[in-house]
């Protein structure tokens, strides 16, 4: 029994190394100016703030990923991104799910506060995240993201709530 | 066992220590944690 005891204390202290560079590497992103692509991100703060018109958001059928900072908290993540008739969009899936619930928190602060900055190609844009739960467009915003991403985001599941959908309006 | 908890702690601080100031050794974490990631969802 003693040996036992010994392997799982020898296997928990070596666990703490993978553990320490883990948690060391995601305290360590916190602090940089936006977010790497497994951990989330501080304030987006280089790049030129966009000005004047709004821009053509059809660009971003080229753009894998965008990093989207809120203001309250402000934090920021990688995220996809897609467009539908001249407006941008964002989401969030498995959040009906605990483990959704769980891991992301930013769709939930995104529904108190959706006072957010984008960054595409190192121009920020200020927006305002519009949660949408129903509606017809619901069709085509999901047919755009499933033809951009093997994604399983259908009509059904954002009005199920299963997946949290924004519009990235221009902030008024 | 009083040296390996000795050696543990020091690996841990050793550990932190790179991952904060080492050019190159944060991104090495995260490509890391990316290529488990991707091998566990396959």
């Amino acid at each position: 029994m003693k040996i036992v005891k010994e392997v799982i204390i020898v296997v928990f202290c070596l666990l703490l190394i993978p553990a320490a560079a883990f948690l060391t590497t995601a305290a360590k992103q916190r602090l940089a100016d936006g977010p790497s692509l497994v951990f989330s991100g501080g304030p987006l703060e280089a790049g030129a703030l966009h000005a004047g018109a709004e821009p053509d958001w059809s660009v971003v059928s080229a753009v894998p990923t965008i990093e989207l900072q809120l203001l309250d908290p402000p934090r920021s993540r990688r995220i996809w991104t897609a467009e539908y008739e001249g407006k941008l969009y964002v989401w969030s899936g498995y959040m009906s799910t605990a483990v959704g619930r769980l891991w992301k928190h930013w769709p939930i602060q995104a529904a108190r506060d959706g006072r957010a900055v984008i960054r595409i190609d190192g121009v920020r844009y200020e927006r305002q995240l519009i949660r949408i739960q129903s509606g017809d467009v619901l069709d085509g915003i999901t047919a755009a993201i499933t033809s951009k991403y093997p994604s399983q985001t259908t009509r059904a599941a954002v009005e199920e709530g299963d997946a949290w959908l924004f519009e990235a309006a221009p902030r008024k | 066992m009083k040296y390996f908890y000795w050696g543990i702690a020091a690996a841990v601080v050793l550990t932190v220590l790179a991952v904060l100031f080492v050019p190159g050794v944060d991104q090495w974490v995260e490509q890391t944690v990316l290529r488990n990631v991707g091998r566990a969802a396959r």
